[in-house]
């Protein structure tokens, strides 16, 4: 969050968000990002080395994005090193498979670790990937949209095969990330190394709670 | 061999053997050297000794007084030994060393007496008979200890003459000028920097100052806790940047390069004194996250699920220049630069991945694969480098950059491998408690994909030496079916030749002679003996 706020305090009025990709292997982490930042799905001309780190440029409403997705090992056995790949990010993308329902219920508790670690400071999204695959849908509609909204999360539906709903997805997040980042800029005031103080308030905290929080969800 | 030779020859056997010799000892000397010397024929060797007897005669009249014992025990001296026999100068030797022992002992003790009446005295009634005694024993020990510091510093210093000096220009001035501890490294760095601060005229001159100012403020906090010189760091890159950006009014491409040349230029500085410093645990922590590694050299690339197939030369090739890049990272001393190399080192990984799967990397590739590199590379002094990232780097570029989410994983790698138990690998908890122990070792049974840590050249010559000699198996086998059909074609030829005999056997082809026949019907009648035998014509003189 801090980070936002001290690149925002820069004459220029450039915004840099790091949103994370968090969802179980096979979901569609991988496609999603790539068919929003290559625009191409399964192809064998895509130019990028690797899909894990990728960045894209914004301009809404005359606000300048960069925009930094990380994507994360989704393995069960890697679970508890979320807390180091979330750590200081403005927003998270949590995808899911509608035809699994093991995926959703992968969601729900990295919702509980997410909100429980950084608080309403990150911007949640809540994605049903695969659409394309209707027919064999395993979790509900209501069910899920339901559940995003009692978090205080929203819901989308994407599908990274027929390009739907992806690039409504990230404007929209990157829309509430901004707001998100003014309220705190605000709340902060505009005192440059105040603002410092508090990013690094943030950075030092990190190691220890994180790791009995892991333990914790591990455990849990 | 004249007599010359001989005496020096046999004083040198003597001195060379620390035996106490006696006094007849020259003969007996002369005789085993006489003795060496086997191959002379007799008479020659009676001649020699003959002559030497004589030389003898003549050294000993010179000498008698000198080679024996100075203390007059009859043996022989040695003048390695003052004169005297080994045993007489052992006993002098030790008398003297004994009276040098007691003078320092006795030096020693009336110094303590003096410094204890000294804080008997300072401390007055204060102190107990007790108290004092410790006081004096942690004196004692403290003085020990400056002691070895100090020989362990000379040990060091001993090799260039010009440190100590600086050592005590440093003591001298306690607020250190900013050419403190020049190295050619430190130096070419605050050249370059100044260089390039020109370039930013007024905004270059003022970094400047504050770099100096800095450096001072750092260097008095040096004995302060890590933590808190990191914080001050960390404060001194924010407000540089914002004062770049605000003040100076610089586009943010040209702060962040100052950025990066401000924190190579204090951090090749600093580096030596918050790098592993002594009074954190990161050195104990590097220890073990090596031992752990190496308790570890038996994972496999199948059981991390690592989607590299290193039987392709490139890969193999790409794995091995990431291990490089991974280990080369503690010989940087800018934090950016030891990015740099895991940025490099994530490269490579995702060439690799790339040539083994055809499509780009995930992170679910990704991630495993770095882990099982940082296992094969066993990067040293892992743990402080990560540490003094994390505490100096430019905060912008960890949190944000590409760079910042490779360390990401390098962090989570690390954490993985200190975490990692048998279930993050699919074993079983038996099989992961004798894998560690180094019961057994995974490599025997998928020996085909693992070969030892070999180059692909001896991984192929492997392969080939089992593809041949599984041919010369298979050729083996053929050679055995021809001689096999080769038999079992004479045996058949055999078998059918006896069959038709026995066939031949068992139904004899009697060809029998229909004459030969009626003959027998005849030769059956055995009465026709007894039968009169036939009319026979008979003559009648007629």
């Amino acid at each position: 969050m801090a980070a936002a706020g001290g690149a925002a305090a820069g004459v220029s009025k450039t915004y840099s968000f790091k949103v994370v990709l968090l969802g179980e292997g096979c979901v569609g982490k991988t496609s999603l990002v790539l068919r929003y930042c290559e625009n191409k799905f399964n192809d064998k001309h895509i130019t990028t080395l690797q899909a894990s780190f990728l960045t894209k440029k914004l301009n809404i409403g005359g606000k300048r994005v960069n925009l930094a997705i990380w994507d994360t090992a989704g393995q069960e056995r890697f679970h508890a090193l979320g807390p180091i790949y979330y750590r200081d990010s403005n927003g998270a993308i949590l995808v899911y498979d509608i035809t699994d329902e093991d995926s959703f219920q992968k969601v729900k508790n990295w919702v509980k670790e997410l909100r429980k670690m950084l608080g309403n400071e990150i911007c949640l999204c809540i994605v049903g990937n695969k659409v394309d695959l209707e027919k064999e849908r395993h979790v509900s509609i209501q069910e899920a949209e339901a559940y995003a909204e009692s978090v205080g999360a929203k819901h989308y539906h994407t599908s990274a095969k027929q390009n739907k709903g992806i690039e409504e997805l990230f404007l929209d997040l990157c829309k509430r990330m901004i707001e998100t980042a003014q309220v705190d800029e605000r709340a902060k005031g505009n005192g440059p190394s105040q603002s410092g103080a508090a990013r690094r308030g943030v950075q030092i905290v990190d190691d220890d709670p994180q790791a009995q929080s892991a333990g914790g969800c591990c455990s849990g | 061999m004249n007599a010359g030779d001989v005496i020096p020859e046999g004083r040198l056997w003597r001195i060379a053997d620390p035996q106490r010799i006696g006094p007849g000892a020259p003969s007996f000397a002369l005789r085993r050297f006489s003795v060496c010397l086997g191959e002379i024929p007799k008479r020659a060797q009676l001649r020699s000794r003959k002559m030497s007897q004589k030389s003898e005669r003549r050294a000993i009249h010179v000498d008698q007084s000198e080679l024996l014992c100075k203390k007059g025990c009859g043996y022989y001296g040695n003048p390695a030994w003052h004169g005297f026999c080994s045993k007489c100068w052992r006993e002098e030797y030790q008398k003297a060393r004994q009276k040098q022992i007691q003078e320092d002992r006795e030096l020693a003790e009336r110094l303590q007496r003096e410094e204890e009446a000294a804080y008997a005295s300072s401390q007055g009634a204060q102190g107990g008979q007790s108290s004092l005694t410790f006081s004096k024993f942690e004196e004692k020990k403290s003085n020990e200890k400056t002691r070895k510091v100090t020989t362990v510093k000379k040990f060091f210093t001993g090799s260039s003459k010009n440190l100590p000096k600086k050592d005590i220009k440093e003591a001298k001035a306690p607020s250190p000028s900013i050419n403190r501890q020049i190295s050619v490294e430190t130096d070419r760095a605050s050249k370059e920097f100044i260089e390039f601060l020109k370039t930013y005229q007024k905004a270059g001159h003022d970094v400047y100052k504050q770099c100096k100012i800095f450096l001072e403020a750092m260097h008095l906090k040096k004995e302060y806790n890590i933590e808190e010189q990191s914080e001050f760091t960390q404060d001194f890159y924010q407000n540089t940047a914002d004062k770049l950006q605000m003040n100076w009014k610089l586009s943010p491409d040209k702060v962040e390069t100052a950025m990066d040349q401000i924190e190579k230029f204090l951090m090749t500085r600093l580096y030596k004194n918050v790098f592993c410093p002594e009074f954190t645990d990161d050195e104990k922590k590097d220890l073990a996250i090596q031992k752990r590694i190496r308790a570890l050299h038996w994972v496999t690339l199948q059981m991390l699920c690592v989607p590299v197939n290193e039987v392709i030369p490139e890969v193999s090739d790409l794995v091995v220049k990431a291990i490089t890049d991974i280990i080369e990272m503690d010989s940087k001393r800018i934090p950016r630069d030891k990015l740099t190399c895991i940025t490099q080192c994530s490269k490579n990984i995702f060439n690799a991945i790339k040539i083994t799967k055809d499509e780009p990397a995930s992170a679910d590739d990704f991630l495993p694969t770095l882990i099982y590199i940082v296992l094969k590379a066993n990067p040293p002094r892992l743990q402080s480098n990560i540490q003094y990232i994390t505490r100096f780097c430019n905060p912008s570029r960890l949190m944000t950059g590409e760079d910042g989410y490779y360390f990401t994983n390098l962090c989570c790698a690390i954490a993985f491998i200190e975490k990692l138990d048998a279930h993050s690998l699919n074993l079983s908890e038996e099989e992961f408690s004798r894998y560690m122990s180094g019961q057994a070792s995974p490599k025997k049974q998928d020996s085909d994909s693992w070969q030892e840590d070999a180059c692909p050249g001896v991984k192929q010559m492997h392969r080939n030496m089992d593809l041949l000699s599984q041919l010369s198996e298979r050729q083996e086998r053929i050679a055995n079916g021809a001689r096999q059909l080769e038999k079992d074609l004479i045996d058949w030829t055999d078998e059918v030749s006896r069959g038709v005999q026995d066939i031949v056997q068992k139904y004899p082809l009697h060809i029998q002679n229909p004459s030969q026949a009626l003959a027998a019907i005849d030769s059956e009648n055995i009465e026709d003996d007894r039968l009169p035998p036939p009319l026979q014509p008979q003559v009648y003189a007629g």
